[in-house]
Formats: structure tokens, sequence, C-alpha cells
């Protein structure tokens, strides 16, 4: 056997040495291999052998090199010629650099193939959605709907997502009745044109669609008032002239759910109304039971304390009993954390079932983005649950959203969880979309939610934690609270 | 094949010179020698060992015979090596360069003692 591995490494020789003295070299071998016997002795032949190979076959081509290069050299003056390698081995050189080649191309390949698959949707539907509505988009906040708090983002849940979006997807304002008009703008600056076209349309949606007229009126009057002054005349910033808007608007009307956004990309056109064909939402579904409808985590911490992961309120007709067998798993907890710190939002239905759990008699949850119905209560008391009365505690991020921070929101103004964490995201979303052109659009809210509170909901402050700490400490500050106070009961 | 360099001659060469001092031996027998003469510091791969035997013969060195058995190691024939005059001579001539640089390194207090 080791005979035939050294025959083998013989032909990393010149075929010349080879020929020459191949079969003495083998002779060679073989007699020391018989003489050497041993685990050492046969050690020390191998590390021999392999370093004379590694010093005799360099200088072997070195020295049968010239007599290559004079051969073919002789020949130049005259016609090309080539020079038939077939019978030498390839050099160590050549072996190596192939090698390296083979090895970088498979990295590339590899690579490249695995960035493809990430980009590609995956498959037809996810992709013609997510043309319909805006992904990761800063449009986006407005242009969601206000059935479905959802900020799109989450690569994983993208699909489902934009499923559940798509679902109820009746808040965008149908085309005809906005005031759409076709025009690029370049590289983020406007010019007068664009500004009076812009302006145009604000307050021609405005008055059309405020769901106050009277101030809508106002607003009208006061941004024209304005406009007649000069004041945006010097503005050739999209997103300065966006803002200057949006914050004129919010002083006359005092609603932090209007604005007037720009977007340097090209905003997508404006959702077109479709009901969701049961195909849909047949794959929504299976979406979602892929992901356990986004509850990542449902676990009993020492001492007896529930913590509950959950990454996207779902819709209640898919998820429910996802839902509640999440519940019912943690109801004999003695406290109960509910991390929303990767929450980007979802569905109300959903956020109200979650927190029926938490009362023993209903409760209203102020959602901005819907009129005050009998939808908005909790459905507590919910039968054979033991955790009306435990204590909980939401941990939340920068990064939790929307829906999210209606659920964080009430139950802080409730005064039913303690919030630890970092300050919410800020997304209440609550306005209609109205697509203007390429590159402006508008929210604008057309229901009149009604807030108990006196504190102002989070539409772009977001809801400040009762317990400020970085997001990623907040899991082991929540653990901590809840032993103390299991402790003193 | 062009001429393989001998000078200075690779101390490989030089032992295989010295080895072949005394008698005539098979490649197996001359790689057994030279590990002795070293005491044990130079065992001679396959691949050092003929290419040295390929320049010594071109540079006639030394000479080959006819192939024949070994008694100790078995039927197999193999081919003996015997060393040439010039090639003595070139032995000699090294070991003195050899003998001028103990010289030196005496002379400099980095040896010492009193042979060669």
């Amino acid at each position: 056997m080791s005979e035939k591995i050294y025959a083998l490494l013989l032909r990393l020789f010149p075929s010349r040495f080879r020929k020459e003295y191949g079969e003495e070299s083998l002779q060679l071998f073989r007699d020391r291999a018989r003489d050497e016997r041993g685990f050492t002795p046969c050690l020390r032949l191998w590390f021999d052998l392999l370093a004379d190979l590694a010093i005799s076959v360099p200088r072997e081509y070195f020295y049968a090199e010239p007599d290559l290069v004079a051969a073919s050299g002789q020949r130049l003056g005259a016609t090309p010629s080539f020079y038939f390698m077939g019978d030498e081995s390839p050099r160590p050189g050549a072996l190596l650099l192939g090698a390296v080649l083979s090895l970088t191309a498979l990295v590339t390949f590899s690579t490249l193939l695995s960035q493809g698959a990430v980009r590609k949707p995956r498959n037809a539907s996810a992709r013609q959605l997510r043309q319909a509505a805006p992904p990761a988009h800063p449009a986006r906040q407005v242009a969601s709907d206000r059935n479905s708090l959802a900020t799109g983002g989450e690569e994983t849940l993208a699909s489902a997502f934009d499923q559940a979006d798509s679902g109820s997807t009746m808040q965008a304002a149908p085309n005809e009745s906005s005031t759409a008009v076709a025009a690029p703008v370049g590289h983020g600056n406007v010019d007068a044109a664009e500004r009076q076209r812009v302006l145009n349309a604000a307050v021609a949606n405005l008055k059309q669609h405020y769901v106050y007229p009277d101030t809508g009126q106002k607003i009208v009057e006061a941004l024209l008032a304005k406009e007649k002054r000069g004041e945006y005349d010097a503005i050739t910033d999209g997103d300065a002239f966006a803002h200057q808007l949006t914050s004129q608007m919010r002083d006359v009307s005092h609603d932090r759910h209007l604005e007037l956004v720009y977007s340097q990309d090209t905003l997508p056109p404006q959702p077109i109304e479709t009901e969701q064909t049961a195909e849909e939402l047949a794959r929504h579904r299976e979406a979602m039971k892929r992901i356990n409808c986004a509850f990542e985590k449902v676990e009993i911490v020492p001492p007896n304390i529930g913590y509950l992961k959950l990454n996207f309120f779902s819709d209640r007709s898919v998820c429910e009993q996802t839902a509640s067998a999440a519940m019912v798993s943690l109801n004999h907890a003695d406290a109960l954390i509910v991390d929303l710190r990767d929450n980007r939002g979802g569905m109300p239905n959903m956020v109200r079932l979650m927190a029926s759990y938490f009362f023993d008699h209903p409760e209203y949850l102020y959602n901005p983005r819907e009129n005050t119905t009998e939808q908005s209560w909790t459905h507590s008391p919910v039968p054979g649950n033991n955790l009306a009365d435990k204590p909980v505690y939401v941990l939340t991020s920068s990064r939790t959203f929307s829906g999210a921070e209606q659920f964080c929101y009430n139950l802080k103004m409730l005064k039913r969880a303690t919030l630890v964490g970092e300050t919410t995201g800020g997304a209440a979303h609550s306005g209609v979309w109205y697509r203007i052109d390429d590159h402006f659009g508008m929210g604008i809210p057309e229901t009149k939610p009604i807030n108990p509170y006196a504190t102002p909901d989070w539409a772009g402050t977001g809801v400040e934690p009762d317990v400020r700490v970085n997001a990623s400490d907040a899991l082991e500050t929540a653990v901590k609270l809840a032993q103390a106070k299991l402790q003193k009961k | 094949m062009p001429k393989r360099k001998l000078d200075p001659l690779p101390s490989a060469a030089f032992q295989i010179l010295l080895s072949l001092a005394e008698e005539d031996l098979h490649g197996y027998a001359i790689m057994r020698q030279v590990a002795e003469q070293t005491g044990g510091r130079m065992r001679l791969g396959p691949g050092t060992l003929y290419s040295s035997i390929q320049s010594l013969l071109e540079e006639k060195y030394i000479e080959e015979l006819e192939p024949r058995d070994d008694a100790e190691l078995g039927q197999e024939r193999r081919r003996y090596y015997r060393l040439t005059a010039a090639g003595r001579k070139l032995a000699r001539s090294e070991a003195d360069r050899l003998a001028g640089f103990l010289r030196v390194a005496r002379s400099r207090k980095i040896l010492r003692g009193d042979y060669v």
C-alpha cells in the first residue's frame, strides 16, 4: 500500500528522471521500508521521503526547464511552434495555482449564489404584493392601512406580512379620488413647478379627505397664505419642503397623524383595492404556520415566570389557535414577560386578543386608525384564564413598531404592564396614503378615534418605557423585577 | 539535460563520493553508508540520492557497473557505482577545502583540538 502511495508521489518527478531512476527509487523505498519497521522508523522514513520530494522535485524541474526553453527558443525565429508537454507531469507550482483558482471560483460562485437567493422574492405572488405595497420605505409608514398596523422590514416575515397587509388593504384610497400627478424629480431637488404641483395636490387632498373639514379648510388657507408670501420659493430640497409642509399642517391642526412625505426613490403606484383571493389566504395561512404565527418563544423561566416572544401580531382568523395555545401553556405562571423587542406590528384584532388575557373585564383599547366601535374593547375575561391579575412586563426596543406600540401604549396607560427597555419606534400610521407624484405623498387621517388618555399617542415619538434600559438588557432586568415582585408577595 | 552544477560540491554529492571510497555500492547501500558516516544526520532520499548520482555520473566522477544482485538483500538486480580517479581527486580537494575551514576555525579559537 505505502509503496503504491510512494509510486504515485514519484509521478511528481519529471518523466526523464522517472524513466532513469524511478525503479531504483522504488527499490530504495522497499529496502528502507523492509529494514525500518516499527512506528517511529516508519514515521521517520516518510518524513525523509516527503522532505526529499520537497527538495528534489523543484530541483529536477529546474534542471529540466532550460532544456525546454532552449528547445522552443531554437524555433522561435522561424514559425510559431508548440512544444508538446503531455509527457511531463504538471509542475507543483502549476498544481498549486490550479488549486487556488478552483478554490476562488468555488467560493465566488457559492457567495454569489447565496446572495442572489436572498434577494430573490420567494414566490411570484410575494413579488407582486411587494410591488403593490412599498416595502421598508419612509412612505410605507403612512402607506400601510389602518387595519393592519404593520411596518415592512423583517425579511424573514416579509412575505407573510405583505400578505397580511394586502389582506385588508382597504385604507388605500382609490386612484381616481386622489390628485395624482406623474412628475419625476431628480436628485432631491424641487423646482417651482414641482412645488406648485405638490402644494396644489396637498390642498386638494386636504379639502377632499381630511376627517375634520373645518380644520382642513384652515390648513389650506394657512398653506396658501404662506405660498403667497413666497415662503416656499427658496426651498429646493424635497425633504425640506415635505418637512416644512408637514410641520405647518400640524401647527394648525395639532394632528400628528397628518403628514407630507418626500421620497428620493420613486414611490410605488397607489395600491389598488382588491379582495384577497382564497389562494392568497391559503398561502398566508401556510406562511404563518411555518413561523408559528410569529410566536418565537413560549417558555417558563425560573422561578415561574412566563416568557413570550412575539414578533408580529398576525391575523386573528389565522392564528387564534396558536395564540391561545401559547397563552394556555403559560396560564399557571406567576408573572408574564411579553417580549416585543422585535415586533414590527400587525393586526389590531390580534393585539386585542393578546391584551384580553390581561384583564378580567373588557377594556377599551385605543387605536389611532380606527373609529371607536364595540370592536375597540378586549374580549376579557377569557374563559379559564389565570393571567388577568398577574404582573406583566413588556420588553420594548426602538424596533418595536406600530401594532406592537398600540399594545404597549394601551397597557401602559391602563397601568396594566411595566414597560422595560427602550422608547418604541413611533409609527402610528394612522393616515390614509395619497400618492401625489413619483416622489411626494401624504398621509391624511380619515377616522376619529377617541384617545381617552391625556398623554398623546406614540405617533412620531414612540412609547416611553417605565424602566429604561438597553433593549439587550431588557429581559434580564424584567426577570429581576419580576423575581423581586414575586418575593414580596 | 544541462550539466548539473557540482561546483561548489553539494554535501550530498561529497558524501556519496566518500561512501564509494572503499568499495563499489548500489543506491541503497550508498544511502546506508552515508547515514553511517554522518552519524545518522544525513539520510539521503531517493530524489536527492539519484539526482546526485546522475550529476556525478555525467561528470564522470563515478561510473555505473553492470547490474547484479546483492546477496544480502535478495534476488533483485541493482545498479552498482564505483568511484573514478577524477571522483577520488574531487573528494580529496573537497576534503582539503573543508580542512582549510577547520584550520581557520581553530585559529579563530572557534574549534579546539589538534587532529586534522
